[in-house]
């Protein structure tokens, strides 16, 4: 089957798919039947405003398609100067619909219209409902451009709004039962989280993630979180790695909207792609190594006047390491900061545990995860009986349990020793 | 009788059941014998009795139902000046009760805690000393700040001798039914330094087996705890394959949880196993030094090693051409 964006093809179809914005879609449907019950409503245009994604356009589509409407498109690709409008759905407008279907005109991304392109667009889009005998529907983000004004006092206003989070998780889970693919909550949720209220994007991000999966887990969601800023990143690792002096070097984390931090796991990330000698890759994680020594004096004294030490070194000192300029460089995301989002639910475990030890063992949680827990893990691996003794002391739960064992049967061997203990 | 770690089964109660730290626990008796304890500053490393000495003394000082007038912090999890400030001065200030007038404050690892948080705390110490006296507990004394540690009495832990662990581990292993082979025990003894804690560990995880404890069984629990990938770590960035040998370090610590300063004490101990001239191995142990100085006083472990096995690649690339 040929490639398919997911916006496209799993669109709702009728009104009541589409989710959130009740109200809006309320007002929208009894201002339509009124159209087509014959009684022509005191506004003949609906304007539909809101941010991008909240199913404005979609709404007009499953509304036109439920009440059998046949609908009239126009959008930003299309050219709307008066005489195009006129063209195109003039004779629309003002038809009856005594043959055929009724009609319903769409003039879609109104945001779109520009002053010298489009002369003349907004003022034929006044006449023409001034004398539309069908209705028509406005659409744009912003209603309060002045430019609308006039538009505004004719139309019915109706806003849609950003759609809550479980609104849009809704969608993906319908989206991905169509697709056959098995989908975390925590997964859906991030997506959803992520969109800011745009359920498009939120379909745009699932397809990206989820096509040709069976399943779908957060790990591979989490890297989206990353995405945006990556052009941005990109950018300023050329810079540092082919900074000839130190001041170009460091003005590149200057110039660049882009987290310290986030810099410093790029960087590290990259040191050995940029450069291809190991002295120059010594050298260069020398710099870094020492940039991390201040990060720690600054954790420690809380002087974060040391940062600009720790941006020297992970900068100018890279760039100082080498001793040819590099040259093309395929850049990658810092592994680092997969392995710290794929291991979360993990190292959430981990840390459950190292609390139970710690209410127990007279230490802190990060001894206990160093220095007790790998002997915890051994004994849960080999010997049920004692393991059993010990999840009850400590009082681990199942998945602690299964997760020190790292295996499923000897969990349940475990498991069952403790259930025989207490009967 | 109820399975735990053997750690706590085997946790002296009282001074009397300490037998080793001798001068310093005769000290905390005559605390005891007077009702009156300085803030005191237990130093040493790990594994040498300091949370175990300060317990004891609380019990012995307050009877059984010790928990009630002492309150264990730990500073590596609760290390920021809001905890200072908050839980500690609340209970540094409220009265004591019963026959000794003051309560025990037990700051567990307090070398971890922040300069601004043991600014904060040098205050609280000075104003309640009548109701609370405070033990700070820590490995490195020197990063505990001036002011504190000339309000502490110091006392200075050694690491126990490896006689007395030995009968400790024969001790318990008898308690527990555990037949424990000299060589087993002479095996833990390498393995676990002067370090008690982790030489019961090591025997209750060797125990866990169900075989006698010989050398093999102990070697066994090591290499679990640390997966033997070191060696093949270090081979690697020799060979100058830096990228990889950064794959395995990763997985080292991000898949099997291994320390870094476990790390980085194998790596030292493997410089002297592998076959290069040995002028370089003194250059490279140099290089280890300096990074396991910087691991202890950096912000991230991958980081540092990192760097070291890129020296390492470096100097693995020198011993080709020379």
């Amino acid at each position: 089957m040929a490639y398919q964006v997911w916006t496209v093809k799993h669109r709702p179809r009728t009104l009541a798919e589409v989710v959130g914005n009740e109200e809006a879609k309320a007002k929208l449907l009894s201002w339509a039947k009124a159209w087509k019950e014959g009684c022509v409503p005191e506004k003949k245009a609906a304007f539909l405003y809101g941010p991008p994604g909240t199913g404005k356009t979609v709404a007009v589509q499953a509304l036109a398609n439920d009440l059998g409407f046949e609908l009239i498109e126009t959008n930003a690709s299309d050219f709307r100067t008066a005489e195009q409008i006129e063209r195109l759905v003039g004779p629309a407008a003002s038809a009856g619909s005594l043959f055929g279907k009724p009609r319903m005109i769409l003039f879609d991304e109104l945001d779109g219209i520009t002053g010298t392109a489009d002369t003349g667009g907004l003022s034929a889009i006044m006449k023409l409902i001034d004398r539309a005998r069908c209705p028509i529907v406005l659409i744009a983000n912003n209603p309060w451009d002045p430019r609308f004004r006039p538009l505004r006092e004719k139309c019915l206003m109706i806003e849609f709004k950003r759609v809550g989070v479980r609104d849009i998780m809704k969608v993906l889970q319908r989206i991905c039962e169509r697709e056959g693919i098995v989908a975390e909550r925590q997964a859906l949720a991030f997506l959803a989280k992520r969109a800011g209220g745009d359920v498009r994007s939120a379909i745009m991000d699932l397809q990206a993630a989820a096509e040709g999966k069976k399943r779908l887990t957060y790990q591979d969601v989490a890297w989206l979180g990353a995405r945006d800023r990556k052009k941005e990143i990109f950018r300023v690792l050329g810079n540092v790695f082919h900074a000839e002096t130190c001041a170009r070097a460091l003005s590149a984390t200057k110039e660049a909207d882009v987290d310290l931090d986030m810099l410093f796991e790029w960087i590290y990330e990259n040191v050995p792609r940029a450069y291809k000698s190991p002295e120059e890759v010594a050298k260069a994680m020398d710099a870094l190594s020492r940039a991390d020594l201040f990060r720690g004096r600054i954790i420690r004294t809380q002087d974060w006047g040391l940062g600009r030490y720790v941006s020297t070194f992970m900068t100018a000192g890279v760039a100082m390491a080498k001793r040819s300029k590099p040259g093309f460089v395929r850049f990658s995301f810092p592994e680092r900061i997969r392995y710290l989002a794929r291991g979360r639910s993990e190292r959430e475990l981990q840390n459950a545990i190292a609390r139970a030890i710690k209410r127990r063992c007279h230490t802190s949680a990060k001894e206990a995860k160093e220095k007790i827990m790998p002997y915890l893990r051994f004994i849960f691996q080999n010997n049920p009986r004692m393991a059993a003794g010990l999840a009850k002391w400590l009082d681990l739960d199942e998945e602690a349990i299964r997760y020190l064992a790292a295996d499923a049967r000897k969990a349940r061997e475990i498991l069952a020793l403790m259930r025989e203990g207490s009967a | 009788m109820s399975v735990m770690m053997w750690t706590e089964k085997y946790r002296p109660r009282s001074l009397d059941e300490m037998v080793n730290q001798e001068e310093i626990v005769a000290r905390l008796k005559g605390f005891v014998k007077a009702k009156n304890v300085p803030h005191c500053l237990f130093a040493g490393p790990p594994g040498t009795g300091k949370t175990t000495a300060a317990l004891c003394l609380a019990h012995d000082l307050y009877g059984p139902s010790y928990h009630d007038y002492i309150m264990e912090l730990n500073a590596s999890d609760e290390r920021g000046i809001n905890v200072i400030r908050e839980t500690v001065k609340t209970f540094a200030r409220s009265m004591a009760i019963g026959e000794v007038p003051f309560k025990l404050l037990i700051l567990d690892e307090a070398d971890n805690m922040t300069a601004d948080a043991q600014q904060a705390l040098r205050r609280i110490m000075e104003r309640y000393t009548e109701t609370c006296r405070f033990i700070l507990i820590a490995n490195y004394s020197a990063r505990i700040i001036e002011p504190i540690q000339s309000r502490c009495a110091p006392f200075r832990f050694t690491y126990l001798k490896p006689e007395d662990i030995a009968a400790r581990l024969r001790y318990i292993a008898e308690q527990e039914n555990v037949k424990l082979l000299d060589s087993g025990v002479k095996a833990i003894l390498d393995v676990s330094g002067g370090d008690l804690r982790k030489a019961i560990n090591t025997l209750q995880a060797a125990a866990s087996l169900g075989k006698p404890v010989d050398e093999d069984v102990v070697y066994a629990v090591v290499g679990h705890a640390n997966p033997a990938r070191v060696a093949e770590m270090v081979q690697t960035a020799l060979e100058g394959d830096f990228m990889k040998a950064r794959e395995i370090l990763r997985d080292l610590i991000w898949r099997y949880g291994v320390a870094g300063t476990d790390l980085i004490r194998q790596i030292h101990g493997q410089i002297f196993r592998i076959d290069i001239p040995d002028k370089w191995k003194i250059r490279i142990a140099e290089v280890v030094g300096e990074i396991d100085f910087r691991l202890v006083m950096g912000a991230n472990e991958e980081v540092q090693l990192s760097a070291l096995l890129a020296h390492l690649a470096e100097f693995g690339e020198l011993m080709k051409r020379a």
